[in-house]
């Protein structure tokens, strides 16, 4: 059970890697383009230094089926928060006045 | 004196105090440590799960507003002190790092090096919480904490807001102070388990069969780690900046 199955230098390589596009998240701000793209940039690397954090610091890599599951699953569970939550928002405009509104 | 003690020598008592049969604590109910040790893993993620819902419902809240508010909301998280909220997050994925190499370490029974990182994983969320206090303080003094210490003539002024978006600047200062509150409130009981952690190591609690704790632990504030991943872009990146 106790056996380190992830080398230290790849903790290291990977927490440089972090702190790095932790530098390049802040350096896009200062790149003057419409705010949308802000957003955008800034979730996508996000995403990519949180899957990195869980798959190398949590394990996630060698895990069990049953953590992948709760992983997915949990995922899954936010989706359906965010989706169809800023699907409505987001798509409001598009629609147009129905009768009686 | 216990009956052991009578029977063994101080030499014999030592050996045994480190023997997995002391210390590894094995619930009747489990069949050995491995599953002992899956099902508090499991049970941790379990409890992550419910916080991804937790933090998620406030960063949709945000999102959602941000789409409907952008110009107030991007002015106003320009505002926000990007230099703090950067190094913050620099300092969380640093103890992160400490935090794993722990794990690393107690598995590999090396239990001075567990101290350290253990030690080391503390101070930097205590320097968080430093920093943050800090960067509590100079919001405090530019005014940005609405209901309190707020100026609306201030944003109509300097930043060219109609009246109608002062509120706006004001919801997005709520989402701030309940965001990073409440993370902050995860970083200090996160502080809590691990110099918990600290101390049943320096005691000589784990040992490569049994280090549960120290893993759940590490789980608990990796995913602190996580949150402020998010929160850096969604609170402090909205706008563009300029070079002081």
């Amino acid at each position: 059970m106790a056996e380190p199955l992830i080398r230290v230098q790849t903790y290291v390589v990977v927490c440089v890697l972090l702190v790095l596009l932790t530098v390049l998240t802040v350096g896009l701000s200062f790149w003057h383009v419409p705010p949308v793209w802000h957003i955008v940039l800034g979730l996508c690397i996000a995403v990519c230094k949180a899957s990195l954090v869980v798959l190398f610091f949590m394990h996630a890599l060698i895990s069990t089926r049953l953590t992948w599951i709760v992983i997915l699953v949990s995922c899954f569970w936010l989706g359906i928060l965010l989706v169809l939550t800023l699907g409505d928002y987001f798509s409001r405009g598009m629609v147009p006045a129905a009768p009686g509104h | 004196m216990s009956p052991e003690s009578a029977i063994l020598t101080p030499e014999e008592r030592a050996v045994l105090d480190q023997s997995v049969l002391v210390r590894h604590r094995l619930e009747e109910q489990f069949r050995d440590l491995d599953q002992q040790h899956e099902a508090a893993s499991l049970g941790m993620w379990i409890f992550l799960a419910t916080e991804v819902m937790f933090f998620g419902s406030l960063f949709l809240g945000l999102g959602a507003y941000r789409y409907l508010y952008e110009e107030a909301f991007e002015k106003a998280s320009i505002k926000l002190n990007w230099i703090i909220g950067g190094t913050n997050t620099v300092v969380l994925l640093v103890s992160s790092l400490f935090m794993v190499l722990a794990v690393h370490y107690v598995k590999l029974a090396r239990r001075k090096e567990l101290l350290v990182c253990l030690g080391l994983t503390a101070l930097l969320g205590l320097l968080f919480l430093a920093l943050k206090g800090l960067e509590y303080y100079l919001d405090y003094r530019d005014n940005l904490i609405p209901g309190w210490r707020f100026d609306p003539e201030e944003w109509i002024e300097k930043e060219g807001l109609r009246a109608e978006q002062v509120p706006q600047v004001e919801l997005f200062l709520m989402f701030y102070w309940i965001m990073t509150g409440l993370h902050g409130l995860h970083v200090t009981l996160g502080i809590a388990a691990v110099l918990t952690m600290l101390i049943l190591a320096w005691r000589g609690h784990f040992s490569p069969a049994y280090y549960s704790p120290v893993d759940v632990t590490a789980l608990y504030w990796h995913f602190v780690d996580t949150v402020w991943i998010f929160l850096l872009p969604m609170l402090y990146l909205l706008g563009s900046h300029t070079f002081p």
